[in-house]
Formats: structure tokens, C-alpha cells, sequence
């Protein structure tokens, strides 16, 4: 396509939300922490749960620097596919790291909600680099 | 189309500029609900909430204002809008500083947006500042 569409804001857009809730998480993890431990817990658990769900959230905003340089950097901006893969995944994070927060589930669900909407759009992201500078397909 | 060597436009402004016309205008929608629930939630007095509600409107029409010269300064390769609108880039920083840090009640959410809106606000300065160089060193200043 040789125009600008709805997509690239609306992309954009969805990945600052998710962007904006994980770094909110970074803040508010305390309730999700407890709501993992049995009753009496002890700090070393604490600290446990506290450093895993920590590297979770950190792998989270490495993938997220992917998929923004992917994005600004044109490879994948204009490319009718992964936008809207990205703008239904991302949207699908948005609203279940919400439930995440509000509902303060445990930490095992993070993993899962990661592994979903995270991994893979920065794997297709990392496939669009390789297909734009390794095998020269331009996409648009 | 200008030929090779006269396309002085920088066309990461032009994206950063689309983008932030687009976060703006959620940043404001999201600003008014989050007012209607700080009012409703938070004990205010009523001329904090009053002043906080004047001033994102002022911001918006600021913010629309900076953006549309900085678009047209950018794409007409014209020195003078360009310029304008980085005078206006400080205003509208000020804004945003403002609601991330001054204000009578700040929401995380509140505080992370701000931080968006200021990370964008430097980026534009530092790439207009780069444009206007360039415009002023190949075309004839008007």
C-alpha cells in the first residue's frame, strides 16, 4: 500500500498501552506477590517470587525495545500482516495485564500472558529483520 | 517532488510528529476521564480541579498548534513555522512536567504518560533543531 492507514497509529497506539501497564506493574507487583505466597510467608520467598517476576517484566521490555525498533525503523511499519497481528496481541495484553492488576492474580499467569503476547510478536518482528535485511524483500 | 538533493524534510520528525498528533489526542481523552475520577474519588478543592482542567485545554490547543507548524515547516522546507513550533515545544514540555510532577494529585498512569509525552517533546526538539540546521545551511533563510 502507498498510503498511510488506520494501522500504523492504531499500532503504535496499542503498543504504548501494553507498554504503559507493564511499566505500571513494575510499580504495583506487591499485591501479585502476596497473592502467590501462602499465608505466612517468609521474606526469602519474597524475594524469590519478587526477582522471577521481575526478570519476567525485564525480558518484557527488552522484547518491547525489539519490536519498537522494529516498528520506527520502517522494517515492519507499512506491512499490512504483523500490524495487525501486533494491534490483536497487544490488545489482547493490554486488557488481561488490567485483569492482572486489578484482580491481582498470581504470578504464574504473567508467564503465561508473556509467553502469548510478548514472545511472539517480538519473534515475528525478528522474522520481518531478517526477511528486509538478510533476503532483501522489501514488504509494501 | 523536490529532485535528490534539495529533499532536506527529515523524515524521522515527520513520523515522530505524525505519532505524537495521534498519543496527544489520547493523552487528552485520557486526561478528562482521569479528572472525572480523581473529582469523584479524591477530595479536591475545587479550584485545583478547575486550574488542572483550564490548563489541559490550554495544552491541547498548544499541542495542536506546535504540531501543525511543525509539519508544514518540515514538509515546505520553510525555516520560520519550524522555529515556531520549537518555541512551542517548551510550553507544551512545561505542560507535561507539570502534570507528571506538580500537580495536586498524580495517578501512576498519570505519571507514565507524562513521562511518553516528555521523551517525545525531547526527541522533536533535538531533531528540529537538527532540520533547522540543515534548512539554514542550504536554503536561503526566509
Amino acid at each position: 500500500m502507498g498510503r498511510i492507514s488506520g494501522l500504523v497509529p492504531s499500532r503504535f497506539l496499542t503498543l504504548l498501552a501494553h507498554l504503559v501497564i507493564v511499566i505500571t506493574i513494575f510499580w504495583t507487583r506487591d499485591n501479585n506477590i502476596q497473592a502467590s505466597l501462602p499465608p505466612h510467608f517468609t521474606s526469602e520467598e519474597y524475594e524469590k517470587e519478587d526477582s522471577k517476576l521481575v526478570t519476567a517484566l525485564s525480558i518484557t521490555l527488552g522484547l518491547f525495545l525489539v519490536e519498537l525498533a522494529g516498528f520506527f525503523s520502517g522494517v515492519s511499519m507499512f506491512n499490512s500482516t504483523q500490524s495487525l497481528f501486533s494491534i490483536g496481541v497487544h490488545c489482547c495484553a493490554a486488557v488481561s495485564l488490567a485483569f492482572f492488576i486489578f484482580e491481582s492474580w498470581e504470578c504464574s499467569t504473567y508467564w503465561c500472558i508473556f509467553a502469548f503476547c510478548s514472545v511472539l510478536p517480538a519473534c515475528t518482528e525478528v522474522m520481518m529483520f531478517i526477511a528486509v535485511f538478510v533476503l532483501k524483500k522489501k514488504s509494501f | 517532488m523536490a529532485p535528490r538533493g534539495r529533499r532536506l524534510s527529515s523524515i524521522s520528525l515527520e513520523i515522530l510528529l505524525f505519532l505524537n498528533g495521534w498519543y496527544s489526542a489520547t493523552y487528552f481523552l485520557l486526561e478528562l476521564f482521569v479528572f472525572m475520577y480523581k473529582g469523584l474519588l479524591l477530595p479536591y478543592p475545587t479550584a485545583n480541579l478547575v486550574l488542572d482542567l483550564v490548563m489541559l485545554f490550554l495544552y491541547l490547543g498548544i499541542e495542536i498548534i506546535r504540531l501543525f507548524f511543525a509539519t508544514k515547516g518540515n514538509l515546505c522546507q520553510r525555516m520560520m513555522p519550524l522555529a515556531i513550533s520549537l518555541a512551542m515545544t517548551f510550553p507544551s514540555a512545561m505542560m507535561a512536567f507539570y502534570y507528571l510532577l506538580l500537580q495536586t494529585y498524580v495517578l501512576r498512569l498519570e505519571a507514565v504518560m507524562s513521562t511518553i509525552l516528555l521523551l517525545f517533546c525531547g526527541l522533536e526538539l533535538v531533531l528540529e533543531v537538527i532540520t533547522l540546521t540543515t534548512f539554514s545551511r542550504i536554503l536561503r533563510p526566509y
